[in-house]
């Protein structure tokens, strides 16, 4: 690793490659898995891909809601007699008539293996408001048309009473979890406030404040609820979470878990909006008991920003005080975010980014959560990483200014080879060669620090760069598997794609795990008959079901092995199981002497078997407390922006990652990109507004949410460093559906430092705030 | 939406009495705008006349040298392809490419255009329970509310929604003039007359009566729009609409002086906003960015913002400056 200097600006000699390119080459053949194509690319390209409310179910009908406009207060009366005498309407549903829920899951950590509520409330159950936006009524009709006019004319009136929608009107209710889930959230070490007093320190103090992004997948939720009499329930859903949502409804509706079934072979884009059990997945079945008929719900664009989760907003505050050479002694983040008054979800930027990211002697995190009337929040890709990180970086990226260092070198100075909390040895962590490999492909060195310094033209330039991360999470699964004598295998898990790769992903790992050739493997997901999956969050999956599907080619192995020890003509006859593995493709064999082998197909033609299943079991991951496990990265930017009309452009990205074996080379570089797009966005663009009187959303479509187009999205450079993380689990991969989306805000806003010399600490970074 | 009844008109004339003949009848074209109103329950018509089958799709030159007629049923992908258009009038062309989308621009008709609603959110969304536009009388919700894509110039304490068109925009800067057939015959509206102010009824947004259909659009002869530019301000690279918008054409004569100048706003105001002072402020100056800069003060010494659209103001001002440079940079 070439040395870069701590202290003063990086010369261009400095920015030599890691490696020599041919060993970085042979690393990374290792590392890096094949560039497949999407094995459910034609389905998706052809439209045959089926997703959940395409499903055609016979005597379907359609559910409409309404919603209420007032943000707090009590249903004083609904008139729905002209709903129910319109046309083709079978049901309306209001708090006066609906059944009650029978009850919830009793709540799980970390994992939610009981599936989410993030709203935990039931729907239609009394006359309470809690925020803008809530369903107060269903219509049941035989037509889409029919049912959205009758939900027109069901009048509601309400007692209204002052909501709360802000952190200073909530201010009195503010509170400060100790945990989020099992995780602390509330950090101290050292002496912080000794060393923002230090006057021989550099110091910066800053706010930064992210606005409510909103959840904007090209599908948008939705269910088909079907009864088979009153015990038995299907729902086609669009979901992260199969298990989460088939537990949750069976409770919901007293019923037993295995009349409780959920389909969702395919998800068009997820990001978190599809991990809870939302209100309108409870309304569906509900209205479909009461109506006596299926029915479908689509959640409608415009209820996404209000029935489906989004993105807290948030203000963090950043007190970082560092030596004149760079290094850091302390670190406060403080950060204030919103949750509804109706559910605990809360984004822990701090914890989540400074918690994890530097050395430094004193670290201090604190976290306060204000509860408004506004719906309840959710996941949103990185939920505190994302926001933390877009606050911690651009922060160093100030104190890199003030101290006149390049902001790689005071990344570098900083660089904490431990965990700084738990202080144990992160594990195959290679961000060094992140910010290296980055520099180099980006031509970093080349940069001059000074704002406004560089230009094309008329156009103002500027480079910015930061850390991404994100940590690698564990969870439980189990897998089944069915050889067939033809050397094919089908596995199954009840996991999910969320048009992420997953089915490519998992084919691969099959492929590898069990000995047989990718296009000789099915794999199948999103079925609650399926052996237990997680939620699809946390950029678990590959590694979660990874490791199962590792358990179970294991369990098949042994199997295989039982069968060939007790058959006389095989070359394993009475050898001891224990001694057998798989030692080449398709073949079974003695471990230290593979010239005893015996070939899967052959063992099951001789045992007179078409076919043989086995099954892994769920059970709780491995912990390995000596080492910290955590994906790493470096995004580096340049935007170019028109002095007088100062619309940002982006226009370079390159990004590098460490995020330990990389499964699917393709999926996964398009899993980085999709991260940036996301963050471009979050940087640039997005924003959901409300309206400060009824506390309505108003930006509630895709022409006033403002996702990136493709004109604002540039090439983005993909690449990636390290190793396989074996220490993590067998798979050797740490997951990288969220890591994309972190660190790139600042990135984006660190360039637009560099290039105007001013520094916007709201986002999103619109032209008004630059004129 | 509410039930309505659909029938389809074969000739224009059969068109306007359909419409004289039942209350609360509209006229059915490209749809980009009134089906998803009527999605949105804010448009409740009982009967929709489908005109599409109208034989007025051409753009064709006037006789005798006076111009462009384009036929109201026209795809607004057609005019901006044409070649009549890109030649004589490239601020038409390029406003239409700078609106929606592919997929909107070969449904949407220039008629419908003319009658594109505006984009406020308290108009679009009948959540919110004042829009004087909506349910006169019930108030302004933007008033006091989230305004940042509101109107800075020519509103009134009613409105202050401003007109979403790019099209509109480059009509009102070439003098377009709108043909319209009613039960008494035809008649002519100048662009400028075409739009209202919101005044105390914004609900009124066009001086098109109710019975009359929009035949054609008539863009008269002016030899210097060949030279001529639409810039679009918006808050992304594409698909959004106009924070400000400018059409401009300029007339540069000896010495770079400006001899006749055309300068409309988009996104400042309840109509397109023909810039006559800032116009005025050009005529026999050299054709500067100072004097550009004079222009737009003058233009925008009127303006009005509110909590979250004052930038507009200054916005406003810096893309005059940026479109009349752009074209005096083509003239050299």
């Amino acid at each position: 690793m070439a040395k870069i200097p701590s202290g003063k600006l990086p010369d261009g000699a400095g920015w030599q490659p890691a490696l020599p390119k041919a060993e970085r080459d042979t690393v990374m053949s290792a590392t890096i898995g094949p560039a497949r194509s999407r094995v459910d690319g034609r389905l998706k390209v052809t439209g045959a891909a089926k997703y959940s409310v395409e499903f055609e179910v016979p005597e379907c009908a359609y559910g409409w809601t309404v919603e209420s406009n007032i943000a707090k207060g009590k249903i004083t009366a609904i008139d729905a007699k002209a709903a129910q005498g319109a046309p083709g309407v079978l049901a309306v549903l209001t708090h006066l008539n609906t059944p009650k829920f029978k009850s919830a899951p009793k709540k799980e950590g970390g994992g939610g293996g009981s599936g989410i509520r993030n709203e935990e409330r039931f729907p239609l159950n009394d006359d309470e408001v809690h925020y803008a936006g809530q369903y107060v009524a269903l219509v049941v009709a035989k037509t889409i048309e029919q049912a959205r006019h009758a939900a027109s004319l069901v009048l509601v009136s309400y007692a209204p009473e002052e909501p709360l929608l802000t952190m200073e009107a909530a201010e009195h209710k503010a509170e400060k979890p100790k945990k989020n889930n099992d995780e602390h959230v509330q950090i101290k070490k050292g002496d912080v406030e000794a060393a923002l007093k230090d006057a021989s320190l550099v110091k910066i103090e800053q706010t930064y404040i992210t606005p409510t992004e909103t959840h904007n997948p090209i599908e948008m939720s939705g269910t088909i609820a079907v009864w088979e009499g009153d015990q038995k329930l299907t729902l086609y859903d669009a979901t992260q979470f199969v298990k989460g949502v088939q537990n949750i409804l069976a409770h919901a509706f007293g019923l037993e878990l295995e009349n409780v079934r959920i389909i969702c072979p395919f998800v068009g884009g997820a990001f978190g909006c599809k991990g809870a059990v939302w209100m309108h997945v409870l309304l569906a079945a509900m209205g479909a008991k009461v109506a006596g008929v299926p029915v479908k719900m689509h959640v409608t664009r415009r209820n996404m920003f209000v029935g489906a989760g989004h993105r807290t907003p948030t203000r963090q505050t950043l007190s970082l005080a560092a030596t004149r050479d760079g290094k850091l002694q302390a670190i406060q983040h403080v950060s204030e975010t919103l949750t509804s008054t109706v559910g605990q979800f809360t984004e822990s930027c701090g914890a989540r980014s400074t918690g994890v990211m530097y050395e430094s002697p004193a670290i201090r995190v604190e976290e306060t959560v204000f509860p408004v009337n506004v719906s309840t929040p959710t996941f949103m890709r990185a939920p505190g990483e994302c926001p933390g990180t877009y606050a911690l970086e651009c922060a160093l990226d100030e104190l890199a200014i003030a101290l006149k260092i390049d902001p790689v070198a005071l990344r570098l100075a900083n660089h904490a080879d431990n965990h700084p909390i738990k202080n144990v040895p992160f594990s195959a962590k290679h961000l060094k060669e992140a910010y290296q490999l980055g520099a180099e492909k980006f031509g970093w060195a080349k940069r001059n620090p000074e704002p406004r310094s560089m230009r094309d033209g008329d156009l103002l330039v500027g480079w910015g760069m930061a850390t991404a991360t994100y940590p690698a999470h564990k969870m439980s699964a189990a897998a089944k598997v069915q050889l067939r004598a033809n050397n094919t295998a089908t596995v199954q898990c009840a996991t999910h794609d969320l048009g992420t790769g997953a089915y490519t992903a998992f084919t691969q790992i099959s492929s590898e795990q069990l000995g047989l050739p990718f296009e000789n493997i099915t794999f199948e997901l999103g079925k609650s008959d399926f052996p237990f999956g997680p939620v699809a969050g946390g950029s678990n999956s590959t590694g979660t079901v990874g490791t199962a599907i590792h358990e179970v080619a294991g369990l098949l192995h042994k199997a295989l092995a039982e069968l060939a020890v007790k058959d006389s003509k095989s070359p394993l006859f009475n050898l001891k199981t224990d001694d057998i593995a798989m030692v080449a493709p398709g073949r079974i064999g003695l471990k230290n002497d593979t010239t005893k082998s015996d070939a899967y197909a052959d063992i099951l033609k001789r045992a007179g078997k078409d076919s043989l299943e086995v099954q892994s079991e769920q059970k709780p991951p491995e912990e390995n407390k000596k080492l910290a496990f955590q994906s790493w990265g470096a995004h580096f930017c340049e935007v170019k922006i028109d002095p007088l009309l100062p619309r940002v452009q982006v226009t370079r990205v390159v990004s590098v990652m460490n995020c330990g074996r990389i499964v699917s080379a393709k999926t996964a570089r398009s899993q980085i990109m999709g991260g940036v797009v996301m963050g471009i966005g979050m940087a640039l663009t997005e924003e959901t507004s409300y309206d400060p009187g009824t506390g309505l959303p108003v930006t509630r479509n895709l022409a006033d949410y403002h996702v990136p187009t493709n004109a604002d999205v540039p090439e983005i450079d993909v690449a990636f460093v390290g190793e396989p993380d074996f220490a993590f689990n067998p798979i050797g991969a740490r997951g990288m559906g969220e890591i994309g989306i972190t660190g790139i805000a600042a990135a984006i806003a660190n360039a637009v430092y560099h290039a105007t010399g001013k520094r916007i600490r709201d986002l999103p970074i619109t032209q008004d705030k630059l004129i | 939406m509410n039930p309505f009844t659909y029938i389809k008109a074969r000739d224009a004339s059969q068109a306007v009495s359909g419409i004289a003949a039942k209350p609360q009848t509209k006229f059915l074209g490209g749809g980009t705008n009134l089906i998803d109103l009527m999605k949105m329950g804010v448009e409740t018509p009982a009967q929709l006349i489908d005109i599409t089958r109208l034989p007025l799709t051409q753009v064709e030159e006037l006789p005798g040298g006076k111009g462009v007629r384009i036929g109201a049923l026209a795809r607004n992908s057609d005019v901006a392809e044409h070649s009549l258009i890109q030649q004589r009038y490239p601020v038409l062309s390029q406003a239409f490419l700078a609106g929606a989308s592919p997929q909107l621009r070969n449904m949407a008709t220039v008629g419908g255009n003319l009658l594109q609603r505006t984009r406020c959110y308290y108009f679009y969304d009948p959540a919110f329970p004042k829009c004087n536009k909506r349910n006169p009388g019930s108030g302004c919700g933007a008033l006091e509310g989230y305004n940042r894509i509101h109107a800075i110039l020519g509103q009134s304490d009613q409105c202050i929604a401003t007109n979403p068109s790019d099209m509109n925009v480059a009509l009102a800067a070439l003098d377009a003039v709108v043909r319209v057939q009613g039960p008494k015959g035809e008649r002519e509206i100048p662009i400028a007359d075409f739009h209202r102010l919101p005044g105390s009824t914004p609900n009124i947004e066009t001086n098109l009566q109710p019975d009359e259909l929009i035949t054609a659009i008539d863009l008269p002869a002016i030899p210097f729009a060949a030279r001529s530019h639409y810039l679009k301000v918006r808050d992304r690279a594409s698909y959004a609409f106009a924070i400000v918008s400018v059409a401009a054409a300029l007339e540069l004569g000896a010495d770079r002086k400006i001899t006749a100048a055309r300068i409309a706003l988009g996104g400042v105001a309840h109509k397109p906003w023909r810039a006559q002072k800032a116009e005025k402020e050009l005529i026999g100056k050299t054709a500067d960015e100072k004097t550009f800069r004079a222009a737009a003060e003058a233009e925008l010494a009127a303006a009005k913002g509110y909590k979250h659209n004052s930038f507009k103001i200054e916005l406003a001002k810096r893309s005059i400056v940026r479109a009349l440079s752009t074209l005096t940079a083509m003239a050299s």
